[in-house]
């Protein structure tokens, strides 16, 4: 199964929220969607949902016009959408049935569901009564609910303690495994570095950045590495770069242990190396440097405050 | 058609499930029963008039003569005796009043020693007095039937005629054989009056739970997750299609208990409340078709009006418009009712803002075909289509408009330019 988004557009009276966003994504992948609040994330997703609709665009699932009522697909919103005064496993049956599952179906899966959450203690429970943590596993239950075949959670991690994340992880971790097709977004990069092979930025939307999360750590690291000297702090270091090896490349960045260098140009690792042996610098650490999802993150969407 | 089921039944058991909901309709039922039971287990012809206990006859019939003495409660001053103790008796009841001499009449009301008291001044005048003058008082009236009578026969005496004979000329009575072709208005009025104000109420107690029901789930944004599982029409049918089955539901089990309990014990009222609480079929089904149709059309205007707005406080402004519509119909019909086969009510009872009111009240009180029925009924089902649909595309577009409410002229225009 393979989800093609070409070329949205969306305005929402003069103002135009979406400016041509375009993305693919296939089954058991999962693919993250990042963005600063307000960059067009979640409208992004909710016309996916076809709860908007684009004035421009199409989206097209194995070439065909994506139609999601047809489709078994489960979608938590950001700002979630349970029913507060309602049983737990009431309105999840209830969900599931809306989405084509007989009563017996959907009261086994919400079961499993429950339980593989780890709150079917809260079954018969009001959902207005729950932590907000619980709520939160509730939520998910009730998006997985109808065995999906397309996932999109909008920021599913937001309101979790560390224990309940790693539930989720590891439910969305399963889901990828068994091949289904996972979209989501987040604010906490760690999760997306985690489950995405695929990564896409909006910003004020617009996509400024797509592709193999993979590849584009690759291509954020070329020529650049990282150093460590024994008995040297970050700033003797970079003093010692700046003083006597200025030729072979200069100071980007630091990190808590290490200091990042950018090689200038016509020159290589390891002809830098040499420079460094020879001057009988005592390299402690010395590689190529990784940028995190984090770093990308804020060199494409953190340009205005 | 699965989905809106789904979705009804979803709804429906909400209100089901509602403890409130469930306690007021069972208390109102059981009040309102209990109530009508009353004059069947207490003896209440002191309070009602209603048949003593023991003596279930209707009203018309004669109750049985309490051994208690009457109080005196009026005084009559009659220097002159123009009237006789009989004429007098006649007025006021048997026991119930004295002869006085002294001018002390204002002071013994005051006390509340008595309730009036009257001077008969002359064949043409008396004084009465009275503390606080209730509206249903008629002693004055009948102690100025029997003076004007007393006057007659003085007359009569000075005239050499036979008051006997004038009289019976004068008051001749005549047997009518009444047979009512149509409608009795009189009667029915009472009906109409009470459905006109129920099913008033109705569509603004529900229609304003409809569009708060809207209104929360935009709020607790379980409208995002809807809308993605079902179409808006199912998910605004069911809803209101739910909140129409509760309140019929909860008005049926109330007057079917209030109903049922006065024909049980309808002997024991005398008849008396008939004009109200013995409604004929045919009228209950009238008020069945137009009443819930035109709860249904309101129903889901409401729905549409909770879509525009993202918070619950605000559904009074929204469905403010709303509501003026139903009070400007609910008044024109009430007024109109005493003139059920004028212009004004026959237009109203063609328009599917009003017709719910107006056609059910010319069925009930006036002259109406069965063609215009028909019309009039078409026109409802076909405007209840309609709203349905236009509901559902305002609600598809309402509801995922967050922040500040939304107009729905802006709504209208939106409609326009996506067409």
């Amino acid at each position: 199964m393979k989800l093609e988004v070409r070329n949205i557009r969306k305005s929402f009276g003069e103002k135009e929220v979406l400016h041509g966003i375009s993305f693919e994504v296939e089954s058991g992948n999962a693919l993250g969607l990042l963005g600063r609040n307000g960059a067009g994330k979640t409208t992004t997703m909710r016309i996916l949902m076809d709860v908007f609709k684009s004035n421009n665009g199409e989206i097209l699932l194995d070439g065909k016009p994506f139609e999601p009522a047809k489709q078994k697909i489960g979608y938590m919103p950001e700002e979630r959408g349970l029913y507060p005064k309602r049983i737990v496993q009431e309105q999840m049956v209830y969900l599931a049935k809306l989405r084509g599952m007989s009563k017996a179906e959907a009261v086994k899966s919400s079961e499993k569901w429950l339980k593989k959450l780890e709150i079917e203690e809260y079954a018969n429970r009001k959902l207005e009564t729950l932590s907000k943590g619980n709520q939160q596993k509730v939520q998910l239950a009730a998006t997985l609910v109808s065995e999906p075949d397309i996932i999109i959670l909008d920021e599913p991690f937001s309101g979790l303690d560390p224990v309940n994340s790693q539930i989720l992880k590891d439910v969305v971790n399963e889901m990828i495994q068994e091949g289904r097709l996972v979209i989501f977004s987040s604010h906490q990069m760690s999760y997306v570095e985690e489950f995405c092979e695929n990564i896409v930025v909006i910003n004020h939307g617009d996509v400024v950045l797509k592709g193999e999360l993979k590849n584009i750590k690759k291509e954020y690291g070329k020529n650049r590495m990282i150093l460590a000297c024994d008995d040297f702090s970050n700033e003797e270091t970079k003093k010692l770069i700046s003083n006597k090896f200025s030729s072979f490349a200069k100071v980007t960045g630091e990190n808590k242990e290490d200091v990042i260098l950018e090689l200038e140009p016509g020159k290589s690792k390891a002809e830098f190396m040499e420079a460094l042996l020879k001057e009988k610098v005592n390299v402690a650490k010395f590689g190529n440097y990784e940028p995190s999802l984090n770093e990308i993150f804020v060199m494409n969407a953190g340009d205005e405050a | 058609m699965k989905k809106i089921l789904l979705v009804l039944e979803f709804e429906l058991k909400e209100y089901l499930e509602n403890k409130m909901f469930v306690g007021t309709t069972l208390a109102i039922a059981l009040l309102g029963a209990l109530l009508l039971c009353l004059p069947t287990l207490f003896d209440l012809s002191g309070v009602l008039p209603v048949p003593s206990k023991g003596n279930n006859t209707v009203a018309e019939e004669e109750t049985e003569e309490t051994e208690e003495e009457p109080e005196i409660i009026y005084y009559v001053k009659d220097e002159q005796g123009i009237l006789t103790e009989t004429m007098i008796t006649e007025a006021l009841g048997e026991g119930t009043w004295k002869y006085i001499t002294e001018e002390n009449m204002e002071e013994a009301i005051k006390s509340e020693e008595i309730d009036a008291g009257f001077v008969i001044r002359s064949y043409d005048e008396m004084d009465y007095y009275v503390l606080n003058k209730g509206m249903m008082d008629m002693e004055k009236e009948m102690l100025e039937s029997v003076l004007v009578t007393a006057g007659q026969m003085k007359y009569c005496e000075e005239h050499n005629l036979d008051f006997e004979e004038m009289n019976s000329i004068y008051n001749k009575e005549i047997v009518v054989n009444e047979e009512i072709l149509g409608k009795d208005t009189e009667s029915n009025f009472w009906y109409c009056y009470i459905f006109e104000m129920l099913v008033f109420m109705m569509i603004v107690l529900y229609g304003q739970m409809i569009a708060t029901a809207v209104t929360a789930e935009k709020s607790n944004r379980s409208m995002e997750v809807l809308i993605t599982s079902t179409t808006p029409a199912s998910l605004l049918f069911g809803k209101v299609i739910a909140g129409a089955i509760a309140s019929v539901m909860q008005v049926g089990v109330i007057l079917i208990s209030i109903l049922g309990s006065y024909r049980l014990n309808r002997k024991a009222w005398g008849g008396i409340l008939d004009m109200v609480l013995d409604i004929p079929g045919e009228v209950l089904l009238t008020f069945a078709f137009f009443g819930l149709g035109g709860f249904l059309f309101y129903a889901f205007l409401h729905g549409a009006m909770g879509a525009l707005v993202s918070k619950t406080e605000d559904v009074s402004k929204a469905i403010s418009g709303l509501m003026m519509v139903i009070m400007i119909v609910y008044f024109l019909s009430l007024v109109q009712l005493s003139n059920v086969d004028g212009i004004i009510i026959k237009v109203l009872s063609f328009l599917p803002f009003s017709s719910y009111s107006a056609m059910f009240a010319r069925i009930a009180m006036g002259s109406v075909s069965m063609v215009e029925v028909v019309i009039s009924g078409v026109i409802l089902v076909a405007s209840i289509i309609g709203a349905g649909w236009l509901s559902a595309v305002i609600y598809r577009m309402g509801t995922l408009r967050y922040g500040n409410p939304i107009k729905f002229t802006k709504i209208l225009k939106e409609m326009k330019n996506d067409k």
